[in-house]
């Protein structure tokens, strides 16, 4: 499973990955659904990265400053 | 000394009147500011030099010029240049020697050729980007992959730039509100040593490199201008090598600077840079928000397809189903009709059965009627001979016992024959014609009464017998019960 730590690029390729596997059927239905709640963690962790300040890079500016 | 002697004022004045005489015209002089200051009064001193091409200075020599024509002459060649008139550039004067007494040699500048500068500018550009070429590195940022959402920008711009916190201000409330994170890396961003300034705040981002997604050299808008400070082939070395991507909004209308040329984006101001910025994390989010549906699609699809399968499937069951329930329905029938005959054959034995009975039956009623006949022979029999021995010993008694006698045989003769009708209205009903009658019939073959198709081959003569007559026949078909 996705960690906090992934790349958009690494977000972007999972998901595309998995996209490209629905659409050429390699998927049964079981794996589709695992596949639909990864996807749905990605899309989620892209949108509160975009959007949500994160404390430890405002904490890594912060640092900077007193140098 | 017969010489005549001068004083120091009379030889400043010779050389002077002869320095008239001997340059009457304004002249056009190449040089290069070396040093530039204007005084209280607006009056611009300058240190003109001309160096060869190790950079010795081959020569040198002061220049003014004056408040009155300096206030038309500096905004003239700015604008057209597009070049702050500051130290470093290399100018095309027009300027008439002058020679004072007290201050000496120096140049009246009265007119300037922007033109020549725009020229050496371009040259000069020309010299580094070739050079930069040539080491092969001209493209070295630009062949950095800008990260798909650039969300950490190290900004290098001077700290009191009004374009700064403008720019700041439109990356942070962004209508999508995307969060941005910036930090301001200050440098001097005009004269000469904006370069080397520029140069160490990169030095300070590379320390953060793994933080930062970009690097946005910025200068705020506004009248100033500098290209030479960008047009300068150690700050695009800089730049090259960076290994973050450069963009760089340094805010002139004329040609690019080396700097931008360099840069992995280059853009006309801060606002640009900020636009660009937030566009490309825009992209971003809307490829995730088209990924997005197409997974949904594609997902939808799947289980659309699915269930399609799932239906073809029911439906090729349901086509089974039908296919068996007729297979069973017809085996049923087969059943059905095999009880069928296995009932008739079945009812066939029981009728023998009883035929069988009732011949038995017969038989013994024969017998018990014998029976009881000879017993009532015996009987009267023995009556007749006890009357006969009464009529001898007892012959007196004898017509009151014969009366009685009569009376009692009669009784019992008229009993005994009630007896025996009744025995033979029993008879009657179990009499096996009385059976045939009622549409029993019964088989022989060879005179032996027939139990079993066992006993029978095709072609047999068989002897049946009815109530009112046998018939014979032949057996074509023998079907046995299973």
């Amino acid at each position: 499973m996705a960690t906090k730590k992934i790349s958009y690029k690494e977000a972007i390729t999972e998901i595309e990955d998995i996209l490209e596997k629905i659409e050429n059927d390699e998927l049964d239905v079981d794996e589709l659904s695992e596949k639909v709640k990864q996807v749905s963690a990605l899309i989620k962790i892209c949108k509160d990265k975009l959007q949500k300040t994160e404390e430890e890079v405002e904490k890594i500016l912060e640092e900077m400053e007193d140098k | 000394m017969d010489s005549p002697q001068l004083s120091l004022s009379e030889l400043q004045g010779m050389i002077k009147n002869a320095m008239e005489l001997a340059l009457p015209d304004s002249y056009w002089v190449r040089a290069e500011i070396s040093e530039l200051t204007v005084n209280r009064s607006g009056h611009c001193y300058l240190d003109l030099i001309e160096t060869d091409s190790a950079n010795n200075i081959t020569a040198r020599v002061r220049a003014t010029i004056w408040s009155y024509t300096f206030r038309m002459l500096k905004p003239y060649f700015e604008s057209t240049t597009g070049q702050l008139f500051s130290e470093g550039i290399k100018v095309l004067l027009n300027a008439k020697v002058e020679y004072h007494e007290v201050y000496g040699l120096s140049l009246n500048v009265r007119d300037i050729d922007p033109t020549y500068t725009l020229g050496d500018m371009a040259q000069q550009r020309r010299v580094i980007i070739a050079r930069l070429e040539e080491e092969g590195i001209f493209d070295m940022n630009k062949e950095l992959e800008l990260p798909l959402v650039p969300q950490r920008v190290a900004i290098i711009s001077s700290p009191t730039a009004a374009g700064l916190q403008d720019f700041i201000d439109q990356l942070h409330n962004n209508p999508q509100r995307i969060k941005f994170y910036t930090k301001l890396f200050p440098a001097v961003m005009q004269g000469k040593e904006a370069p080397a300034s520029i140069i160490q705040a990169l030095d300070r981002i590379f320390e953060y490199e793994e933080f930062f997604d970009a690097v946005a050299i910025i200068r705020g808008g506004g009248a100033q201008v500098d290209l030479v400070a960008f047009d300068n082939y150690d700050l695009a070395f800089h730049i090259t090598q960076f290994p973050l991507p450069v963009i760089t909004g340094i805010g002139h209308d004329k040609d690019d600077s080396v700097a931008d040329l360099v840069a992995h984006t280059r853009l006309k101001t801060p606002t640009a840079v900020a636009e660009f910025l937030i566009s490309t994390v825009e992209e971003f989010t809307s490829y995730l928000a088209e990924l997005e549906q197409q997974f949904v699609d594609a997902v939808n699809d799947r289980l659309q397809e699915n269930r399609e399968q799932l239906n073809n499937l029911l439906n090729s069951i349901s086509g089974l189903a039908r296919m068996r329930i007729k297979d069973e329905q017809q085996l049923l029938q087969i059943s059905e009709l095999k009880l069928k005959t296995g009932l008739e054959s079945y009812f066939q034995e029981k009728k023998n059965a009883f035929h069988l009975l009732a011949s038995e039956i017969k038989s013994s009623t024969g017998i018990f009627i014998r029976h009881r006949q000879n017993l009532l022979a015996r009987s009267v029999e023995k009556t007749r001979f006890s009357t006969k021995t009464i009529n001898w010993k007892k012959g007196n008694e004898l017509k009151t016992i014969r009366h009685e006698l009569k009376y009692k045989v009669e009784d019992k003769l008229k009993f005994e024959n009630q007896q025996m009708l009744r025995l033979q209205e029993t008879l009657r009903l179990v009499d096996p014609q009385q059976i045939l009658k009622r549409g029993f019939s019964l088989t022989y073959k060879n005179g032996k009464l027939l139990k079993s198709v066992e006993q029978l081959a095709k072609g047999d003569r068989i002897e049946t017998r009815l109530a009112d007559g046998t018939l014979e026949s032949n057996i074509q078909l023998i079907t046995q019960n299973s």
